[in-house]
């Protein structure tokens, strides 16, 4: 039956939150396992040495920076999206705003821990951190692995912030239910809300600043990610395409998680009546977008480099495109361009499970994007005679995993904890109150997002 | 104020290499033994290319020493995120071993690859390590190295000229890198840029002189003298 | 608890602490009294002599004081001393003038090596079982005199033999004293690679058994047949020296290098022209360019003198030796030929050198003669041209080679009839490891294990000193007294020597003066007259009685490191009266037919390794050969054409065969080799060699056929064919660089 009601919205999202299987605590050790292997291997490394890695000259940089890249690319999806969508106010995003920061808040806490994987002497991360020490000695602002310190971390604060302050009126919900530690704890994470028109129109002018001052940020975030690249004289990455280029690829991968995590969450949350087809039918044609903007990049970034003939460039060009590299390159193109034009242009197959599909097809020619521009330029960089290649170590494969049994690990605590679909969003700005009131009238669905639903399933 | 530069004579350099055993002699540089430098980790801060051009039999063989050049305008330095790497005021591209974090993003940066990586800690099996220079550190772990224009002998030259010259100069040719001191052929020749006299200036002057990747920028102190052709220069 | 109460609980623990740090010993630090008080944290300077190889650098030593680890009457601890800490060359030496190879610049690894033997050792297991057990000095030195007492008492003094490589030292003098004096026979010199087919050649054409001194500083034309002269062979750093100024030095005017080799080496790597000729037919190629310069009249045949005469046909000026006749012996061009000619005789002073593989074919010696011919026709032999002789410091000329040769040791062991007492009863080994280095046909093996006692003075556990009885490690070079007499490299009669530069690190003795022991306990009819080996070279430097008296000769020499006779150079000796046996060319022979063993095989000395005997040095085995930039392994050299044709890619494992034996190695494409031709660089391939060089790569010399240089009966090395075939397995080939072309990558 397509019939909600308030209470009924309000049960089915906080449903979650209120029962827990077995199945779940399988989950949860399940994906925590992975992660600690992670956590391992990264000891391992620090004790033995990052020679564990296939790193070595001339490939200095490996999977723990292409995984730095693509995750901090996820996280694109989020809080950029929700906040685009929030300032167009479109309509249909109130279920999927949540599920989206989230993945951001968490893909920058994964990508933010890699770098410090990835050093030489983790243990003393903290000279990048600046602060009046004996010496007088500061970080070197003029680095860009600085700026990215920066970067990551406003990202960070700013999307937490984003995504906290719509859960206030959710957490106070919670918090009239709940009893016991619960309501102490929502309590205080409700900070004090009472759903005073004053309170309302705080939040709303909140979310209203927040959602115009992310976008920049997150933009400069990936930019200044694709400048750790194209600042440094190496061929084809001294390349003023990368900033765009790299925002670009971040929000299309970014979407392409989002569209995954939105399929799951409904399989295993029993969604299908919140997220239905018409979310996916709007995100794919979206990714759509994005692949078409990103076929358009890396259409203009090779064609100059093939066209200028560089002789320190052509190497990577050729290697990347008929060379050893050159089946990654393939295959990235099928996945991120071929793949979502045929699944996505038309509307018969950009069915939910066709968007899924494409959505798998993009995360992994996204991952493929960013080792292409890692390792090859690395391979072959001006002197012939220090050309090499790599190989990546087991640590670096473990820990690869396990970023993604991580972002899975969060997610699913995540939705544990917080209804993944804001709640009083949802309910279409009606704001309940302290004590929820009596709903007057039952209000439907959206009628054809729950037919496509149907068809979908 | 000194600037410390290289000429390297390609016309002169046989590939014999003892700078680069010099260079690892004075610089408790390490050796990593089969597995790792199979895996391209050895640690070298000098190295000897070779280009094979033509084909048998009209084959010929070049030389080339490269070591880092101490760019004047170095790739490796701004992106640094510690000033591990960073230039003093006599032109040497230093390295701070203790600021060293391991990033390895100057290694990329460097155009000329001349940086190494210790991606374990070293190792001198006793009594290996009794031939470790007092005057040079050794690296550990997770720490980028590279030739510093053996600036342990810069600084003890200079405090040598302080006591014993009434100038206090350094006089050209008293101070010499490792691997120019051990060069056999004479085609390293190592000083002060800034004394128009000294050698290295006058060689750097030398119409065969040009810069490894001048093109890109970086200002290398190291200047090459192409090889010449034996017709050019027998009727000079 | 109170103040007091804390005070004395704290005290409790920190006494107990203490006293258990007392409980064991690696708590305890015992610092004995230094053994050598030195300015702590500067340098001083010392001498010595670099002992790698004959062509006797002399070393400026960096000491510095340090703490080594000792046990002094059973209590571990450490005590500062002197070490040395780098090596450089003496800048005032007349060899090397301040510099070292890299080899040299290795050097200090010998010392410090971590697998040197620390004391004298006693075999117990089986012979060549490795199992050894330390002795005191005394009683091994007490068991060698004891063992030849009673040979001397048998009247067996034939049963006492050495083998010792080559020594430029007075080491070599007391060798030859103490063996003539014990009734032995004169020690077997061993050294697979040697110059013995040129010294002769040189005693024929010249009258100087020894070999040359270049003066290619000055020259303006350098023809090089198969020399390395730029990377092993004799004075190699003297020669780059030269070659460097030969190019830059003079402004204005550079001189030419040309290289005739059928695989590109180091130095040919060097050359403005680099001719590659068949195997074998370099002398041929030499008298076409004599030939055509005679035929062009700017030179006559008399010019040439007795060089001249040694050749066939000299004397009516070669006419079998026209450029068309070269091309089709040697597959050099004609025009080439014609063009070589006339720079050579164009740009005086020219200087020819011959020497490696060229002279290690059955025609060797001729290849060397004609060579020496071409040289003394265009004038080019004698003090102040380009090619001369380092006149030798009278009264230290060292000992001549011993006239048997290891493999008649080996055979003269194997054919001893069964029963019959071993004819070798007592073999003294000194830095020398035939097993290794000597061709399986040589059966050398066999022969020592058919020896009843073997001794050995080596520092290192190899091949050879696995199989002895008793070890007796000698001194690192910087330990002991060194002295050295260069044969070439210098243009003056002069001599090296140098006190120790360092105090030794482990319980090891001075071969030199273990032999003076053993002799006096020995009490010969006429006993050795020296104390010690110091004694033994002052008695000897004594002899030069330089215009300045002994004293100061002495002085400079072990002060200064060398001694330099200032006395205007002694005139060459005349050319020997005896009569000239003219030589005609004779056709290189090879071991294995043509159809069957496609290839011939050239061993090269390594630049890092020469023979082997340096293979032990980690920064010589981590040294990217500068040619193949190889590091830690083996590698045979094929041309790219022949081995795309056997489909073969560089790191494949292939077999390389002969009739005489199989080897594995790498695949190593070569652009610079002919296609006919495999090289393989030696040193690698050691069964037993210190952690760094044991089972690493292949020895070449295990497949080369005992072939004879036809006139002077040396190995010729150079004259095996093989074939090689790509077989499954790891290559294991480490190399450093990542693509072969510079150009052709970067336009592609
Ligand atoms: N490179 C370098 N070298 C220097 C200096 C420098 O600045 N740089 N400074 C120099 C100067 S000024 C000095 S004073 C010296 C100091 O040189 P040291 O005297 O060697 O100083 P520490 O190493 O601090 O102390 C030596 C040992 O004393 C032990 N110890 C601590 N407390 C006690 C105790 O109560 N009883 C006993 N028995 N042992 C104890 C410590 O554990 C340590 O092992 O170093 C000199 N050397
Ligand atoms: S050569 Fe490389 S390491 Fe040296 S200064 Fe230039 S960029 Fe830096
Ligand atoms: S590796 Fe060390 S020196 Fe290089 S950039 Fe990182 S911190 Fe600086
Ligand atoms: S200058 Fe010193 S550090 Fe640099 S390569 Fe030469 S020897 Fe090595
Ligand atoms: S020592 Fe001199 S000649 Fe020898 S390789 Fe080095 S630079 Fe070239
Ligand atoms: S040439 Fe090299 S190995 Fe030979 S003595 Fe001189 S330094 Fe030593």
């Amino acid at each position: 039956m397509n019939l909600a009601t308030d209470s009924r919205i309000t049960a089915d999202l906080l449903r979650p939150l209120l029962g827990t299987s077995g199945k779940y605590y399988v989950t949860v050790g399940l994906l925590g396992a992975v992660t600690l292997m992670g956590l391992v291997a990264w000891g391992y490394q620090m004790y033995y040495g990052i020679g564990l890695t296939g790193l070595n000259s001339p490939v200095f940089w490996g999977f723990y920076l292409i995984n730095f890249v693509f995750w901090i690319g996820i996280s694109h999806a989020g809080t950029l999206i929700s906040a685009i969508l929030r300032l167009i106010d479109a309509p249909w995003r109130r279920p999927v705003t949540r599920c989206a920061e989230a993945i951001t808040a968490f893909a920058l806490v994964i990508g933010g821990t890699l770098p410090l994987i990835h050093l030489g002497r983790p243990w003393l991360f903290f000279y990048l951190i600046p602060f009046p020490d004996g010496r007088g000695l500061w970080p070197n602002f003029r680095s860009p692995l600085m700026w990215d310190f920066f970067a990551i971390n406003t990202y960070l604060l700013a999307s937490t912030l984003f995504l906290f302050l719509p859960m206030i009126p959710d957490f106070a919900l919670i918090r009239d239910r709940a009893t016991g530690i619960r309501r102490t704890i929502y309590g205080a994470l409700s900070v004090g809300w009472r759903g005073t028109p004053k309170q309302w129109h705080r939040l709303e002018s909140a979310m209203q600043i927040m959602a115009i001052a992310i976008i920049p940020v997150a933009v400069s975030v990936h930019t200044i990610v694709s400048f750790d690249f194209a600042m440094a004289v190496v061929p084809m990455w001294h390349s003023t395409v990368f900033g765009p280029y790299f925002v670009a690829g971040a929000i299309f991968s970014g979407i392409a998680g989002l569209i995954i995590a939105m399929a799951i969450l409904r399989r295993v949350l029993r969604l299908e009546q919140y997220l239905t087809a018409l979310h996916f039918q709007k995100l794919g044609q979206l990714l759509l977008l994005m692949s078409l903007l990103w076929g358009y990049f890396v259409f203009s970034e090779r064609l100059t480099i093939w066209y200028g003939n560089d002789n320190h460039e052509m190497p990577v060009f050729w290697a990347t495109f008929t060379g050893e590299y050159a089946p990654f390159f393939w295959v990235m193109v099928a996945c991120n361009f071929v793949l979502p034009l045929i699944l996505l242009s038309n509307q018969k197959l950009r069915t939910i499970s066709g968007c899924v599909v494409a959505s798998c097809g993009v995360v992994l020619g996204m991952w493929l994007e960013r080792f292409l521009i890692v390792v090859p330029s690395l391979s072959y960089r001006q002197l012939p005679y220090t050309w090499g290649s790599y190989m990546p170590g087991w640590p670096e494969i473990a820990v690869m995993v396990s970023t993604f049994a991580a972002m899975a690990l969060l997610y699913t605590l995540f939705v544990k904890f917080i209804p993944i679909i804001s709640i009083w969003e949802f309910k279409d700005g009606t704001h309940p109150g302290p004590e929820p009131r009596p709903i007057a009238e039952p209000r439907t669905l959206p009628a054809r997002g729950a037919e496509a639903a149907g068809e979908a399933l | 104020m000194a600037k410390w530069g290289m000429a390297v004579d390609l016309d002169r350099c046989t590939g014999c290499e003892a700078c680069v055993t010099a260079c690892h002699a004075e610089n408790n540089i390490p050796t990593v033994g089969p597995e790792e430098a199979d895996k391209g980790r050895t640690m070298h801060w000098l190295r000897i290319e070779r280009y094979w051009e033509g084909d048998f039999p009209d084959v010929q063989l070049k030389f080339r020493p490269v070591l880092c050049q101490h760019c004047d305008n170095a790739p490796c330095e701004p992106v640094c995120p510690t000033y591990a790497s960073y230039h003093t005021d006599e032109g040497l591209n230093a390295q701070v071993y203790n600021r060293c974090i391991g990033t390895r993003y100057c290694a990329n940066a460097c155009s000329y690859n001349v940086r190494v990586f210790n991606f374990f800690n070293p190792e001198w099996e006793k009594p290996l390590d009794l031939q470790l220079n007092p005057d040079v550190s050794v690296r550990e772990v997770g720490v980028m190295e590279k030739c510093t224009f053996c600036v342990q002998r810069i600084n003890d030259a200079k405090i040598d000229a302080k006591a014993n010259n009434e100038d206090g100069l350094i006089v050209d040719g008293a101070l010499q890198s490792a691997c120019a001191q051990s060069c056999t052929a004479k085609a390293l020749v190592f000083g002060d840029l800034e004394d128009p006299d000294s050698e290295v200036s006058r060689l750097s002057g030398s119409a065969r002189g040009s810069k490894l990747l001048g093109e890109l920028g970086t200002g290398p102190a190291v200047t090459y003298l192409q090889k010449e052709s034996w017709y050019e220069s027998g009727d000079r | 608890m109170d103040r007091r109460q804390f005070v004395k609980a704290s005290a409790v623990t920190g006494a107990s602490a203490s006293l258990a740090a007392c409980g064991n010993p690696e708590d305890q630090f015992i610092r004995f009294i230094s053994d050598e008080i030195l300015p702590a944290g500067l340098a001083v300077s010392r001498r010595s002599i670099c002992p790698l190889c004959p062509a006797g650098c002399g070393v400026e030593v960096r000491v510095m004081e340090g703490d080594i680890d000792v046990v002094r009457d059973g209590v571990a601890g450490v005590v500062k001393t002197g070490l040395a800490k780098k090596l450089e060359g003496l800048p005032a030496h007349p060899v090397n003038q301040g510099k070292l190879c890299v080899r040299g610049q290795a050097a200090i690894q010998v010392t410090y090596h971590p697998d040197r033997i620390r004391g004298p050792l006693q075999r117990t297991g089986e012979r060549g079982s490795g199992q050894f057990e330390p002795v005191s000095w005394d009683e091994a030195i007490g068991e060698l005199s004891s063992r030849l007492g009673a040979l001397a008492e048998s009247g067996g003094q034939n049963g006492l033999r050495m083998i010792t490589r080559p020594l430029r030292s007075q080491r070599g003098f007391l060798i030859r004293e103490f063996l003539e004096r014990f009734g032995a026979p004169p020690a077997v010199t061993f050294d697979i690679f040697g110059d013995e087919v040129l010294r002769d050649a040189n005693f024929q054409s010249f009258g100087v058994r020894q070999l040359p001194t270049f003066d290619i500083a000055s020259s303006r034309y350098l023809l090089s047949f198969g020399a390395d002269i730029l990377g092993t062979w004799n004075s190699p750093v003297s020669q780059n020296i030269g070659y460097g100024d030969m190019r830059q030095g003079r402004p204005g005017l550079r001189g030419k290098f040309v290289q005739v080799e059928p695989r590109m080496s180091q130095t040919g790597a060097n050359a403005d022209q680099w001719v590659p000729a068949r195997p074998g037919t370099e002398g041929f190629l030499a008298l076409g360019l004599a030939r055509a310069i005679m035929a062009a009249g700017t030179r006559a045949p008399a010019d040439a003198g007795r060089a001249g005469a040694l050749i066939e046909g000299w004397s009516d000026g070669l006419d079998a030796y026209t450029a068309e006749e070269v091309e089709t012996v040697t597959g050099v061009p004609s025009r080439t030929v014609e063009q070589l000619a006339r720079e050579f005789a164009e740009n005086l002073p020219a200087i020819a050198v011959i020497a490696g593989a060229p002279l290690a074919h059955t025609n060797g010696m001729f290849n060397a003669l004609a060579v020496n011919a071409l040289n003394a026709l265009v004038g080019s032999v004698g003090a102040g041209r380009g090619v001369g002789f380092t006149p030798q410091p009278e009264g230290l000329e060292p000992v001549q080679r011993g006239e048997r040769t290891i493999e008649q040791l080996a055979n003269e062991i194997l054919e001893s009839p069964a029963g019959a007492a071993p004819p070798v009863q007592v073999l003294l080994v000194n830095d020398t490891n035939p097993v290794f280095g000597a061709p399986p046909a040589m059966r050398v093996a066999d022969a020592l294990s058919g020896v009843g006692y073997i001794v050995s003075f080596g520092s290192f556990l190899d091949e050879t000193g696995n199989l002895a009885d008793l070890i007796l490690p000698d001194h690192s070079f910087l330990e002991s007294l060194v002295d050295h007499v260069p044969e070439s490299g210098g243009g003056r009669a002069m001599a090296s020597a140098a006190q120790r530069a360092m105090r030794p690190l482990h319980d090891t003795r001075d071969m030199a003066d273990v032999l003076l022991e053993v002799a006096r306990s020995l009490d010969f009819d006429e006993p050795l007259e020296w104390e010690t080996y110091e004694d033994l070279v002052q008695t000897r430097f004594d002899t030069l009685s330089p215009p300045e008296g002994f004293d100061s000769a002495w002085i400079a020499a072990q002060f200064g490191g060398f001694w330099v006779d200032q006395s205007p150079s002694s005139p060459q000796p005349d050319p020997p009266a005896a009569d000239i046996v003219p030589r005609a060319y004779s056709a290189p022979q090879f071991d294995g037919s043509a159809d069957e063993f496609r290839f011939h095989f050239l061993p090269y000395v390594s630049q890092s390794f020469l023979d082997g005997s340096l293979a032990h040095l980690p920064w010589l085995q981590e040294l990217p050969d500068v040619v193949t930039t190889a590091m830690w392994s083996s590698w045979v050299e094929i041309n790219p054409r022949t081995a795309e044709e056997l489909g073969v890619v560089e790191g494949d494992l292939v077999e390389v065969r002969s009739a005489h034996g199989v080897i594995q190695a790498p695949a190593l494409i070569f652009p610079g080799i002919a296609p006919d031709v495999l090289a393989m660089p030696l040193g690698q391939g050691h069964r037993n060699f210190t952690r760094y060089a044991s089972g690493r790569g292949a020895n070449p010399i295990e497949v080369l056929a005992p072939m004879r240089e036809s006139e002077t009966g040396e190995l010729a090395w150079a004259a095996t064919r093989v074939n090689i075939a790509r077989i499954e397995g790891e290559g294991g080939l480490i190399t450093l660089a990542g693509a072969l072309r510079e150009d052709e990558e970067l336009s592609r």
